[in-house]
């Protein structure tokens, strides 16, 4: 489903460069959870933005059920984007002044979708995260664990086949991650492909593959694992 | 729609999350937009053509028929009675019309007190050619001098107190004349017809009289009048005719190429005759000037307000600029909600939908508070030059413009900010 070739990023200042990803090679087969781990700064959020489109590259390619996202437009990005791809924020990135329902509808309305088909998922998705009564309600009024099951509400309304976390836990306790982790492999049992980042050792066991990223380079174990099944 | 009634409500939240900034933005553009709507509105009526389906058949004929010698020298501004006499005799024009005004006293009887009143003295065509509507009555049959006087409907409903007053007797001067029509409500704006006394900025006259009555009864030009010798012209009655007293203006209506090409050749013989006749002593130097383009012949343009139309320009420029600046703090400020809906998948085109909402709801309070500011202008500016008052008025295709320019200075205002928005680094924002 994901595959990348020799993937190389760099980011680049008038005086320097820094190489944030170094000739990745990763396969991710449908269906898999692989939680992406390593130390700060090692480029595991760079790599998940490059999965996400939200980063170019600047070597290598990225194949996306066959098809390389090398040279594609903004438009043909944007419309892979909201139709493949689902994301959870560290920081849950909800637009404060909307409410739940209109937050989770977003990409949905970007996707063209009717507005009672729209209704329909949004209340599919906030029946599915716990929180289908307080769909009028605003971020604000939500605890953080609320919110990033908002967020994830939002993520799998669009009923993405990829699912990308970026340390989705990282602002919750212990029990609020714990629920939050129990959503994602309830999602991932249901056939979404997940990569996650995080940083806690628990989580990253919890996952059906780990990738462990140092100095932008995947550690050799890593790299590729084409027996990789789907966790039970 | 439903999608762009969504767009609006996003606005309409960004606006709502910093209303201030908004304000001011709002408010610095229609500050801008108001001054510059105050000093087009002047500039665009000044220079508006009256009658844009037949301007171009409507010719001012000049030419230097003066009984001395003078080389290089334009022709007068105004002709000599019988030089018009002459320029009429051609049949080419389809109506002609000499005429000049002059000033009196209106009044219903001696024992009233006699009201001043602005006469056009002048010959039945003028109506036609510069589509005078008529209310009541007719106008007169010919050319003749005749104790018969036009009013204009103000002047009627002033005097007797009601506008159908046609057979009636009124006093003008020391005369009784008998009113055979009145005009309807009319305002030839800008009076081009008069362009050459420069009284293009001024109102309708009220009283319009046969001009062999004019000349019968010594009625001389109120605006310039010249002569090339000494003869005492108070008496326009006995020497007014024949002498070299210039004072009337002339117009014809050429209607098609020919005629207006064979009119000028018409010119050229009658001057080369009088020439030939010894009555013409100078180069000759004959004149048709389009209707279109008399104020400019003649220098009418107001140079204040063309000053004060670059003025404006330059003001809006700077408020524009000031509300660009103000415009990107507020789309950056933003950036991360843009950046979020790109990374859920809303594309750049969706995104300048978004921006087009934002364009029109700011057009819309812009185009509000700019033409709020520019009535409060053109009220001042008709307070202070009360002479040009005629001219601060807005009409449907004035409003029309002033709407395009709000929208197209709005987008201005909004597309550099929200270009730069939409380009931002995805990444970067929603990490912040």
């Amino acid at each position: 489903m994901i595959q990348l070739k020799n993937l190389s990023k760099i980011f680049r200042t008038e005086l320097i460069e820094t190489h944030a990803l170094r000739s990745i090679e990763l396969q991710v087969n449908e269906g898999e959870f692989v939680a992406l781990t390593g130390p700060s700064g090692s480029g595991k959020s760079t790599l998940l933005n490059v999965l996400g489109t939200l980063e170019h590259f600047d070597e290598g390619d990225y194949l996306l059920d066959g098809q390389s996202v090398k040279g594609l437009t903004d438009s043909a990005l944007s419309k892979l984007r909201n139709e493949k791809i689902g994301f959870i924020f560290q920081g849950f990135n909800l637009i404060k002044d909307y409410s739940l329902q209109d937050n989770i509808e977003l990409p949905l309305r970007y996707r063209g979708i009717a507005a009672s088909e729209r209704k329909r998922r949004a209340e599919q998705a906030l029946e599915l995260v716990g929180l289908a009564a307080r769909r009028d309600y605003h971020p604000s009024q939500l605890s953080g664990g609320q919110q990033q099951r908002v967020a994830i509400a939002r993520a799998i309304a669009g009923q993405p086949r990829i699912l990308l976390a970026d340390e989705p836990t990282g602002n919750l306790d212990s029990l609020m991650a714990r629920q939050v982790m129990e959503l994602l492999e309830k999602i991932n049992n249901d056939g979404c492909t997940i990569l996650m980042v995080t940083h806690d050792p628990d989580q990253a066991r919890r996952a059906g593959r780990q990738v462990q990223i140092v100095d932008g380079q995947l550690s050799d174990a890593a790299m590729y694992d084409p027996l990789a099944v789907k966790r039970a | 729609m439903e999608q762009f009634l969504y767009y609006l409500k996003v606005s309409w939240v960004s606006i709502k999350r910093a209303p201030l900034p908004y304000a001011l933005t709002i408010f610095i553009l229609s500050l801008g937009l108001g001054v510059f709507f105050a000093n087009a509105t002047f500039y665009y009526q000044l220079n508006s053509d009256p009658l844009p389906h037949k301007s171009a058949k409507l010719f001012f004929p000049m030419t230097l028929m003066v009984p001395n010698e003078c080389s290089d020298c334009p022709p007068p501004r105004v002709l000599s009675y019988s030089n018009v006499q002459k320029l009429s005799q051609s049949d080419i024009p389809s109506a002609k019309a000499g005429m000049y005004s002059a000033d009196g006293y209106l009044r219903l009887d001696t024992k009233q007190a006699p009201t001043p009143v602005s006469i056009r003295i002048t010959q039945p065509d003028f109506f036609k050619m510069f589509e005078v509507p008529l209310l009541h009555g007719s106008i007169w049959a010919d050319d003749k001098a005749r104790l018969e006087l036009i009013l204009s409907k103000q002047t009627a409903v002033k005097m007797f107190g009601r506008s159908d007053v046609v057979g009636e007797k009124i006093l003008l001067d020391d005369r009784f004349y008998t009113v055979i029509g009145v005009l309807d409500d009319w305002q030839m704006l800008p009076r081009l017809y008069d362009a050459n006394n420069r009284g293009h900025l001024e109102d309708a006259d009220q009283v319009y009289m046969p001009l062999e009555t004019g000349y019968d009864f010594n009625y001389m030009s109120n605006r310039q009048s010249h002569t090339y010798d000494y003869t005492d012209y108070r008496q326009l009655a006995t020497q007014g005719r024949t002498g070299a007293l210039n004072q009337l203006q002339f117009w014809v209506q050429l209607d098609t190429d020919a005629q207006q090409q064979a009119y000028r050749q018409f010119m050229s013989n009658l001057v080369a005759d009088e020439k030939k006749a010894g009555r013409h002593p100078s180069t000759p130097n004959n004149q048709l000037i389009p209707m279109r383009t008399i104020v400019t012949y003649f220098g009418g343009e107001s140079a204040d307000i063309k000053a004060f139309a670059l003025v404006t320009l330059l003001f809006l420029g700077v408020c524009l600029f000031n509300a660009s600046h103000l415009s990107l703090n507020r789309y950056i400020s933003n950036q991360y909600e843009f950046s979020l809906r790109r990374a859920l998948g809303a594309s750049r085109g969706q995104l300048q939908q978004q921006m087009l909402a934002d364009v029109l709801l700011m057009a819309t309070f812009c185009c509000i508070g700019g033409l709020l500011i520019a009535w409060g202008g053109v009220t001042l500016l008709n307070f202070l030059w009360p002479a040009n008052s005629l001219f601060g008025r807005w009409d449907l295709t004035l409003l029309l413009l002033l709407l395009a320019i709000t929208f197209t200075m709005s987008y201005l205002v909004t597309l550099y900010p929200s270009l730069r928005a939409s380009f931002g680094g995805l990444n970067q924002q929603l990490k912040e």
